[in-house]
């Protein structure tokens, strides 16, 4: 037993190399984050009284409610998006050969060269009433007036998915390179076709890069502040404009700092969910 | 030093040097040094052209101008409450300008240490900070698009702009103003928004977009996604200099205005140098300068006649500024949360 814990831990002295990043992660990250939940526990804006106040309020109103669900599921549809489009291109990537791995791997890549602000520019230009896309589909006689895409939740979804997407082919990329070719050999010398092999073969042994790219899609398309702000606008309130216009506008901290945690306790435990998924598909998989 | 570079006690060393160098103040002649919230766009533009070279030329001494809207100078101002604060002079709306005021976020400002404070509008002269500007909304519109020039707010409800008007949220002066306009015209006062989103419910057809802040609200007249909508007089002439086709026009009952004021912070180590950078904002000289085509800053000083834009547009004389709808922003302030919430349950798509 003592044998297997000290295989387990890393020798003597090397848990010290860890200590500047745990430093700097209590010092930045988890001090401000106590700081934050201590500051939702006060039951008004002065922070003169504690109590349960704010959590109390935030679940009483159903439009609160209503912001979270449409959050949560929001980040459901453009990571579903982002799996849809992802894949193929990672399948392809992961297939390639030498340069024309590299000219894929730099495509996927692309869009986290630039910042975030400029990529969600660039969708306004192309899904606003004047748009790319509105002016080819009037040109075209497709539609008469220009379709509704920017200030919708449909364009919200579109956006979100492109620009998360190298989250979601990253991940999968690493995965399919690592699958064994002599397993779908396999499988249509045994007679399955490919379609077969793929749902049958591929598919399940892709599952751990899956899931991590939906971890990695799904909480950044879910507190993705400024597609949310610029693709949809006030009109449609996600929870983190919401967080910014209780705790910028409005000055509340405290109920801010209540529906922050209530947030981040709701993301954290889809992405526990798709954590348990990944363990019991690694079970089947691997027996 | 040995030839192979620095070794491991060298770089110590180094790096301790370093460390001790961060830790001193960081400019040695802080008392000489001030700086200064600006807003952004135009704001900031003048203030860079003609604010600070002519506070240097005052003084000497060197200046930092900071773009940070009313609420994060707020919200920075609080978190360092106490201590030393990160900048010396705040610019504000009269709405986050009364905030700060409770919060005990700035001081008293002292006509004594400021001999143009004087002569600025009666209305203009706070004992909490002068008014350096006004600022006044109404309707801006697409003259390619509309070619009758709108009148009165009524015609943002007009069935023919249906998808074509656009609003903005209440995050910013201009969006509270608007809902306050609204709600005075439907019978209401500061105390109860109620009459505001009753008549804000019968324009939800028209609504092509509703903007979350005066910077979003200006890219949709930009990109065209909006013909017409509620502006502010000051951002309608920033978008027009920079060649979007966007016209404004005043509503005939009555325009809503708002002072912008600057204020000295409190437990500031340079509050002499924050009265004379406030002070200059306050001279007949600079006032003319700014009101000048592009800027069209309106004056508050008495001293300075109106003209070009500002006086086609808005006001004859300066006495006519005072003329404007104000509104009770102490009142506002306090309903402000509940208003929010409501205007977010209204607006839902």
């Amino acid at each position: 037993m003592t044998n297997r814990l000290a295989l387990l831990l890393p020798k003597r002295g090397e848990w010290q190399l860890a200590l500047p990043l745990a430093l700097f992660f209590i010092l930045f990250f988890i001090a401000p984050l106590l700081l934050l939940v201590v500051i939702s526990f006060y039951n008004d804006q002065l922070m003169t009284t504690a109590g349960t106040g704010q959590y109390i309020s935030f679940f009483s109103d159903g439009l609160n409610l209503t912001v979270l669900w449409e959050t949560l599921l929001l980040g459901v549809k453009a990571t579903a998006l982002s799996l849809f489009m992802g894949y193929p291109l990672a399948w392809f990537a992961a297939r390639a050969k030498g340069r024309t791995q590299a000219f894929f791997l730099f495509v996927v890549v692309l869009p986290i060269l630039t910042s975030v602000v400029v990529r969600t520019f660039a969708w306004v230009v192309i899904l606003g009433r004047q748009g790319l896309i509105n002016k080819t589909l009037m040109a075209l006689g497709l539609a008469s007036e220009p379709v509704r895409l920017l200030f919708s939740e449909l364009g919200v979804v579109i956006v979100l998915a492109q620009v998360q997407m190298p989250l979601m082919v990253l991940p999968l990329m690493t995965t399919l390179q690592r699958i064994d070719p002599n397993f779908a050999d396999a499988s249509n010398a045994l007679g399955a076709g490919a379609w077969r092999t793929f749902f049958k073969v591929t598919l399940p042994l892709s599952m751990p890069g899956i899931i991590a790219g939906c971890i990695l899609v799904y909480a950044a398309c879910v507190t993705a502040f400024v597609t949310h702000t610029l693709i949809g606008g006030v009109r449609l309130l996600y929870m983190p404009l919401f967080i910014f216009q209780q705790a910028m506008d409005l000055q509340n901290w405290p109920f801010a700092a209540a529906i922050s945690v209530v947030f981040m306790i709701s993301v954290l435990l889809i992405i526990a969910l798709l954590v348990m998924l990944s363990r019991s598909s690694r079970a089947q998989i691997y027996g | 030093m040995s030839k192979k570079g620095m070794n491991r006690r060298e770089v110590m060393g180094a790096g301790a040097a370093l460390a001790a160098l961060s830790a001193l103040p960081f400019d040695a002649h802080s008392a000489e040094k001030l700086v200064a919230a600006t807003f952004g766009g135009t704001w900031s533009e003048v203030h860079r052209k003609f604010l600070a070279p002519a506070f240097k030329k005052r003084t000497g001494a060197a200046l930092t101008q900071a773009v940070m809207l009313a609420t994060q100078q707020i919200a920075k101002l609080t978190a360092a409450k106490g201590g030393t604060p990160p900048f010396d002079v705040a610019i504000l709306d009269e709405g986050p300008a009364l905030n700060a005021i409770k919060l005990g976020l700035i001081e008293e400002y002292n006509p004594a240490k400021s001999p143009n404070f004087g002569k600025l509008l009666k209305p203009f002269q706070d004992k909490w900070g002068p008014s350096v500007t006004m600022q006044c909304i109404g309707i801006a519109y697409n003259p390619n698009k509309i070619k009758t020039p709108p009148t009165s707010w009524e015609d943002l409800w007009d069935p023919k702009y249906k998808g074509r008007v656009g609003i903005t949220s209440l995050a910013s002066t201009l969006g509270m103003a608007f809902l306050a306009d609204i709600n005075r015209l439907a019978g209401g006062n500061e105390s109860s928004m109620d009459p505001a989103f009753k008549k804000l419910k019968t324009l939800l057809p028209n609504l092509a977009a509703v903007s979350a802040n005066f910077g979003a609200h200006a890219g949709l007249f930009a990109q065209g996604e909006v013909d017409i909508g509620v502006q502010n007089f000051n951002f309608t002439q920033t978008l027009k200099s920079k060649g979007v086709p966007v016209e404004f026009v005043r509503v005939s009952s009555g325009t809503p205005a708002w002072r912008t004021s600057m204020h000295v912070v409190r437990n500031t180590g340079v509050s002499d140098l924050a009265h004379t950078y406030i002070d200059t904002h306050l001279t007949a000289d600079l006032q003319t300068a700014l009101q000048q085509e592009p800027y069209n800053v309106i004056p508050t000083n008495g001293g300075v006649p109106l003209c070009c834009l500002v006086k086609s547009q808005i006001a004859e004389k300066p006495s006519d500024l005072q003329k404007m709808v104000f509104f009770d922003w102490t009142k506002i302030n306090a309903g402000r949360p509940d208003w929010t919430n409501a205007f977010n349950r209204q607006i839902r798509v």
